[in-house]
């Protein structure tokens, strides 16, 4: 493992959860902030799948805080917590994007076209002996010092392909491999389903890493 | 989608791994997918760079919230916790 993430248990989440409520609706300002702090950046991200700038969609996030403590009193916890204020932004954004789509070209979650993971040009064409194998290895960075994945310089580079994925791509990227969202609670946020929210992983994933082997293979 | 072989090529098991991970795939196309890994080093390298690719993504860190954002949101509360 190259790095570690913590997941607390489901129970624990619940139990965690319920007392941050009571908290809440007790007016207790440092559970408030607890609470920001640990749902802005997955926010933001959400929101940015569906608006154009991050200006917007910092926008988004502020009223969608607002829709949260309006609900806050009303919140049964049929979802987690985290997903109810996810699906609060997501839907809030959706508006907010379908109004700038008169002027700008609406991201779609739903994916589009053919996208190839690896250029094809890197496997054998129908005619050779061996059709679709590779004509020449990827290279192996099990091998490689752990500053070539993980140093500083690696980051940056992984953290500008992330954010030039088209939005859908970059919202469920963020979501799962940053943000540490099942797949289950992606979908469920983003009201998308299983198989379109692993196509949009899948191209994310595919697009990072080619960013990745070009700056390590050189 | 094109009818598959019995076999699973490498231009497939690129398109395929995420499926694999998520382990969304079908039982049978799951151990095609395992049994080509078995005699394919390069697409065990490969299934290790989309690994290593998640693992570094997964340490970049969320955006931090502006202190200006947090400063409306904490009046905000302020004010919610005061409303009847």
């Amino acid at each position: 493992m190259t790095h570690a993430r913590t997941q607390p248990s489901i129970d624990t989440r619940a139990a965690d959860e319920a007392e941050l409520l009571a908290r809440l609706r007790d007016g207790d300002e440092r559970a408030f902030e607890m609470l920001v702090d640990r749902h802005y950046g997955t926010m933001l991200a959400v929101a940015r799948g569906y608006v154009k700038s991050r200006a917007v969609a910092e926008e988004v996030v502020q009223e969608a805080w607002l829709g949260v403590l309006k609900g806050l009193d009303r919140f049964e916890g049929r979802s987690s917590l985290r997903t109810w204020i996810i699906r609060i932004v997501a839907n809030i954004a959706q508006t907010r994007g379908a109004r700038e789509a008169r002027s700008v070209p609406l991201s779609s979650l739903a994916p589009e076209g053919e996208e190839a993971a690896v250029d094809p040009d890197r496997f054998r064409g129908r005619d050779d002996a061996f059709p679709g194998h590779w004509r020449a290895y990827p290279s192996d960075w099990r091998a490689l010092p752990e500053h070539a994945l993980l140093g500083r310089e690696t980051l940056a580079l992984v953290m500008a392909a992330v954010s030039e994925l088209p939005p859908a791509q970059r919202q469920v990227i963020v979501l799962r491999d940053i943000s540490g969202l099942s797949s289950e609670e992606v979908c469920e946020a983003l009201d998308i389903s299983g198989g379109n929210q692993r196509v949009l992983l899948h191209r994310a994933r595919s697009r990072v890493r080619s960013a990745l082997e070009a700056h390590v293979d050189g | 989608m094109a009818e598959r072989g019995l076999h699973v090529t490498c231009s497939e098991v690129v398109e395929l791994v995420t499926e694999y991970l998520e382990r969304a795939l079908p039982a049978e196309e799951a151990t095609r997918f395992e049994e080509h890994l078995n005699f394919c080093d390069g697409c065990i390298v490969y299934v290790e760079q989309i690994r290593a690719t998640v693992g570094t993504v997964g340490r970049l860190h969320e955006d931090d919230v502006p202190p200006h954002a947090k400063e409306q949101l904490m009046a905000a509360f302020r004010d919610w916790r005061r409303s009847p």
